[in-house]
């Protein structure tokens, strides 16, 4: 392990840290730290200077592809994959396509994650992101039927953890749900008991029915459930004491609220939240619209530019 | 011909990174580098002196399978060779290698990775450059393909893959020796031998070779396209984060 060079106060449960990393465990915060953010809160400042209730700058961007999301939450990115693909529906279930999130932490989002193997924080935030999104049926996997019992639409959001800095959970669902909007399937017909499937260049592909449009808030507690903040970072997650994740949609319905571990929080504290969470909720949904709009009608402007075009392709 | 692009050191948490995008597949593959590292499950690893090299291909939009076990083996197998892992502090410790493909086709299931295999390494090398892991050699890489009717085509595009009676991938050292080799396919040797030349000299340039049988330096035409840009993005990087001594100065 080399000289020990532990700079903390040793607490009952966490080993002492050398210079070299350790894997599987995210570097503890020092008692100096957590202290320094405990008081700050009191004082009603938190370390980036943001105001309790205020998200970290939203960035987000699409690939070339639809539905491959790039998002930015402060120092936290994610990339999020959505793909389709046609499969045969489950037996229990002839009339509805299947829809699965994918979320598989690796190394390069923290070290203290370890490749091909799962931890505590993916198992909670995949339960997370598929109470929110996939039990909440954002997506109609109705729509995705084809023929009965034969053949439906399978759509997969695969979700890469790039970097690591606090609030995924929150992160993840936003790019998520923007995916999940921008993406466009093959359209498919059905004629004559066979399913034709039409490529990208012969029939405008075609939207995913969206139902409704929830995303999680995560609020994490302080001080005895003095001090409520959202979208915390990394650091600021390690110095909590608790947290309540609450899944709203547009039209205020609570669809999914979870008081995972931690402190306990005041019933009443619950109710003030959600008003909070539903307000957050509108806002970020109109950013996700926004950008949506701006890429779409570039993506149209682009496809007919290609179409109008009269010169011949050449060889470079 | 537009030429691949790459940048540096883009993500923050890992201790280096890189991205690398090939415009012939329209694959772009983001890569990690943690190291040295403490891997508490491999205490007893077979070469204690040396560090473990890891690697980890994750596909964008399906769950990793035999495809990724098997490239991820010839991947390590490689750059086991490359990394000194004897180094001071290595001995004992990871080198975790991280790939995520995260543009672009996946590769179907049961396909091989072998139209990949040069993205992944390039993007290896580069992310092990920023982690500053210390390294023998660098290194470039070329895919190639032999049509039906006997031509070669130096970076085909998938359709050519697809098509093409065999596919060829190799690694050049930065000293001009040859690393590694995968070929598939139906070839005979002096095919083989045609598609190595032609590997070579977009790689490295062309073969100028010196009385003593070294590449004396000087004497090399046009640096090779592929070494060349490892070269160059290297260059960049330092360049920039050199500034504020260089505007010093």
């Amino acid at each position: 392990m080399g000289p020990k060079k532990d700079l903390e106060t040793p607490r009952s449960n966490h080993s002492p840290k050398g210079f070299i990393q350790r894997m599987s465990k995210e570097a503890s915060l020092s008692v100096a730290e957590r202290e320094f953010i405990l008081e700050a809160l009191r004082q009603d400042s938190r370390l980036d200077g943001r105001r309790a209730d205020q998200f970290r700058p939203l960035q987000i961007s699409f690939g070339e592809e639809y539905g491959h999301v790039k998002l930015e939450l402060g120092k936290t990115r994610i990339i999020v994959r959505i793909s389709s693909e046609v499969t045969k529906p489950r037996d229990d279930r002839p009339f509805d396509g299947l829809f699965n999130i994918n979320l598989e932490l690796s190394a390069m989002g923290s070290p203290a994650w370890e490749n091909g193997r799962t931890n505590e924080l993916e198992a909670y935030v995949t339960h997370v992101l598929d109470s929110v999104i996939r039990r909440s049926n954002a997506l109609d996997t109705e729509s995705l039927c084809i023929l009965k019992g034969v053949s439906c639409w399978s759509i997969r959001a695969d979700v890469h953890i790039i970097d690591y800095d606090g609030n995924i959970t929150d992160a993840a669902c936003i790019a998520i749900m923007t995916g999940l909007q921008h993406f466009r399937r093959p359209d498919a017909v059905v004629r004559d008991g066979q399913v034709v499937v039409y490529g990208v260049e012969e029939r405008v592909p075609v939207a995913l029915n969206i139902t409704h449009k929830p995303l999680s808030i995560t609020f994490n507690t302080f001080n005895e459930g003095h001090n409520v903040i959202l979208d915390s970072t990394r650091k600021e997650e390690q110095a909590s004491e608790g947290e309540l994740v609450i899944g709203i949609n547009n039209g205020g319905d609570v669809c999914f609220m979870s008081k995972f571990s931690g402190a306990p929080i005041d019933a009443m504290e619950v109710v003030t939240q959600s008003k909070v969470a539903l307000d957050k909720v509108k806002e970020i949904n109109a950013q996700i619209e926004k950008v949506m709009e701006a890429d779409l009608a570039k993506r149209a402007k682009k496809g007919m530019a290609e179409e109008s075009r009269a010169a011949n392709d050449r060889e470079i | 011909m537009v030429g691949p692009t790459a940048s540096l050191s883009n993500l923050s948490r890992a201790d280096g990174s890189a991205s690398f995008k090939c415009p012939t597949t329209g694959c772009s593959v983001l890569g990690s580098v943690n190291a040295p590292i403490e891997l508490p499950a491999r205490r007893d690893a077979l070469k204690p002196e040396e560090a473990t090299v890891e690697v980890f291909v994750k596909p964008g939009n399906t769950t990793a399978g035999v495809g990724e076990r098997y490239v991820e083996g010839i991947l390590r197998t490689m750059l086991q060779k490359v990394i000194l892992g004897r180094e001071r502090g290595f001995a004992r410790r990871g080198v975790v290698i991280t790939l995520a493909i995260i543009g672009g086709d996946a590769v179907e299931r049961g396909d091989s990775y072998l139209t990949l295999l040069p993205t992944l390494l390039q993007t290896a090398l580069l992310a092990l450059l920023s982690a500053a892991v210390p390294m023998s050699m660098t290194f470039s890489t070329a895919l190639l393909a032999v049509t039906k009717s006997g031509d070669i085509i130096s970076d085909p595009c998938p359709v050519d893959a697809k098509t093409a009676s065999s596919l060829h991938v190799f690694a050049f050292s930065s000293k001009g020796h040859l690393l590694l080799n995968e070929s598939q396919g139906r070839f005979d040797f002096d095919t083989w031998e045609f598609v190595r030349e032609r590997a070579y000299s977009t790689c490295r340039g062309a073969i100028v070779a010196g009385s003593d049988g070294d590449i004396a330096m000087g004497e090399e035409g046009e640096e090779g396209r592929a070494n060349g840009f490892i070269r160059e993005t290297v260059e960049d990087h330092l360049h920039r984060d050199y500034a504020w001594k260089i505007d010093s100065a």
